[in-house]
């Protein structure tokens, strides 16, 4: 069985072979793993995993694509204007996102005048040669193949910061609508440019972290007044061509399960069990409607117990592979706590409890 | 007839910017102590907050938009507070570790400390060990706080704790919290407190000042 077929008979709950597989790394993680055995790079990694799916594009609408000025700089940090307005500390030499300092796009006002404009002027930032190329590639080798960007939520961070994003969901709703609606149609628009290009994607993969260990960030009454509409509307474009729709958040979501099944989203990705989510819970409540893609803890991949990490592996792979909806990811990334021969156990331990 | 102190405190909870800026100016009008208007108006207002917050019955908006009105309130207070010569009688340092950028969390806690009427300084993000002990010896504060959202910058959080403990001119309780500290990490690394959300953390932080 191919990768792209594991992946789409997942998506209708029909049997496969062994469950679809992927995961993500910190660079740090990476680079310790190469220290103590591991060959390459993350494609490295992955390969022996086994995973089935390939990235085509990355889609985050910028207002200023390619802007970049250094404004400051000390050892460890460089301060820059990036292609957002925004002017950010970045590390040197390591990962990390950047901290925002301040935002150009800080009310109303600047978004209509400035950002608004340039953000529908601005050129399709996405490559599309190289991937037409990934996806001409990913085809012989069987993987399932996705586009992947940002949705609302984050789009909002990037531009206008938390702070003022998350005030102005209450005194600034249609501003906030407004950001949201057009970056949703920027991205697909840039999508449809792809398939115009040839390519025929498995489905999209969209970033937006909406929640934290405790809760979503805002009520669910507000998610489904300001953001799930454009939620909704990625769905219907993806059903609409054919393709799958696997929605990426942070943190505890249990309280809009319901609504983003509603929206139309087909899998969630990664669970976090740190904040308290657990399929082992929600895979029989909700597994039907919804696939589930992750919740491997990695605090517990950090204590580099093979038998913690065993237990947690088969537990939750038992749980969500009763409903055929099941695919493996950590609950997030894997950190560098986790060593590389800790690492070959968990693929080990993937493949015997991952068998159907 | 100045407006009841119950009105400022609904307004506040309910993150009312404007009423809570009106309400406070017609108090001070009315003559009533500043001190008084702080203490049986916003404080209660924040508290209801927390509650809330801590049951999901609010979220971040709502949290910030109520702490926005409080600072707004506080500022038109500011210089009565200064001219009565009333300070606040705690004072807390906070700050996100170093190596780690991460803050909406250490925001809400700096406001809920404000808002039950500490005097909060904030360091920002990214704080070496260093400058929380040099904060520590320069604003004498009752209790620092630590925020950590990453687990490779819990080493730093421990850091910091041992600093600010081998030190003898730092005579504060410390607070620790962030989403991936347990209780029981606080405890190993020697901090006095530990909350789990920014409710929490003002009874915390109020049981440690009054031990
Ligand atoms: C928003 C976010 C970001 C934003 C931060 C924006 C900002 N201005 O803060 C951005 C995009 C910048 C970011 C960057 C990164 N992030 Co981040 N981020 C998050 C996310 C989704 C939410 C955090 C948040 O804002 N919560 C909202 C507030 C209200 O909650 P809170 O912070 O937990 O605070 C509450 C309590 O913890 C407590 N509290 C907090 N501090 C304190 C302090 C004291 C004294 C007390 C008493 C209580 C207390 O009270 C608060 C209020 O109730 C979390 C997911 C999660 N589950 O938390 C990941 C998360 C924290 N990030 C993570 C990662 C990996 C990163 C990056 C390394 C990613 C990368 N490769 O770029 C970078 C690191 C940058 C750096 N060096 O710091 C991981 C950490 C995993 C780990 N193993 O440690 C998380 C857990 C995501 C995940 N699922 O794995 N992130």
């Amino acid at each position: 069985m191919t990768g792209r077929e594991r992946v789409n008979r997942m998506f209708m709950r029909q049997d496969q072979d062994r469950i679809p597989r992927h995961d993500s790394f910190w660079p740090e993680t990476i680079a310790r793993w190469q220290r103590e055995g591991l060959q390459w790079d993350q494609s490295d990694a992955l390969r022996l995993l086994g995973s089935d799916f390939q990235v085509l594009c990355w889609a985050w609408p910028a207002p200023f694509p390619g802007q970049r000025e250094v404004l400051d700089q000390d050892d460890e940090t460089e301060t820059v204007r990036d292609d957002w307005g925004g002017i950010g500390r970045f590390w040197k030499g390591r990962s990390g996102t950047p901290e925002h300092i301040g935002f150009g796009c800080d009310s109303p006002e600047a978004w209509h005048k400035t950002y608004r404009p340039a953000m529908l002027a601005a050129a399709n930032q996405i490559n599309i040669p190289l991937a037409v190329r990934r996806y001409r590639e990913a085809r012989t080798l069987g993987k399932w193949t996705y586009l992947s960007g940002v949705e609302g939520f984050e789009a909002l961070r990037r531009l206008i910061g938390d702070e003022t994003s998350l005030c102005s969901m209450i005194e600034e709703p249609e501003w906030i609508r407004d950001i949201v609606n057009v970056h949703t149609e920027i991205v697909l628009r840039w999508f449809e440019d792809l398939l115009a290009a040839g390519v025929e994607p498995d489905g999209l993969w969209i970033y937006g972290d909406m929640a934290y260990n405790h809760a979503t960030m805002c009520s669910p009454a507000m998610y489904r007044d300001l953001v799930w509409p454009s939620h909704q509307r990625i769905a219907k474009w993806a059903h609409d061509h054919n393709l799958r729709f696997i929605y990426h958040t942070d943190g505890r979501i249990s309280g809009v399960l319901d609504l983003l099944i509603e929206a139309g989203v087909d899998c969630l990705q990664p669970i976090e069990a740190k904040a308290g989510m657990d399929i082992r819970e929600f895979a029989p409540t909700h597994g039907d409607r919804l696939a589930m893609f992750g919740n491997i803890d990695v605090m517990k991949m950090t204590t580099n117990d093979q038998t913690v990490i065993e237990e947690e592996i088969r537990t939750k792979f038992a749980a969500g592979m009763a409903t055929r909806g099941y695919a493996y990811h950590s609950d997030h990334s894997v950190p560098p706590q986790v060593s590389w021969d800790t690492y070959c156990t968990i693929i080990d331990l993937v493949d015997r409890y991952g068998q159907y | 007839m100045p407006p009841p102190l119950n009105d400022l405190t609904a307004a506040v909870a309910a993150g009312k910017r404007k009423d809570t800026a009106r309400l406070t100016q017609e108090l001070l009008d009315s003559g009533m102590e500043p001190q008084k208007i702080v203490e049986d108006g916003l404080v209660p207002g924040m508290a209801i907050i927390g509650e809330k917050f801590k049951n999901n019955e609010i979220f971040v908006p709502e949290m910030l938009i109520a702490a926005r009105s409080m600072k707004g309130a506080l500022a038109l207070l500011e210089p009565h507070l200064v001219e009565a010569g009333v300070k606040p009688e705690y004072t807390v340092v906070i700050g996100t570790v170093q190596g780690d950028l991460h803050d909406i969390g250490k925001n809400l806690i700096g406001m809920m400390w404000k808002g039950a009427g500490f005097e909060v300084v904030d360091l920002g993000t990214n704080v070496a060990p260093e400058t929380y002990l040099q904060a520590a010896i320069e604003h004498k504060p009752q209790i620092v706080g630590l925020s950590a959202l990453l687990t490779t910058t819990m080493p730093a959080m421990r850091e910091t704790v041992k600093l600010l403990r081998e030190s003898d001119q730092v005579d504060a309780k410390i607070m620790v919290g962030g989403a991936p500290i347990t209780p029981t990490f606080a405890e190993e690394i020697g901090a006095d407190g530990y909350a789990a959300d920014a409710g929490s953390a003002v009874e915390v932080a109020q049981g440690l000042v009054a031990a």
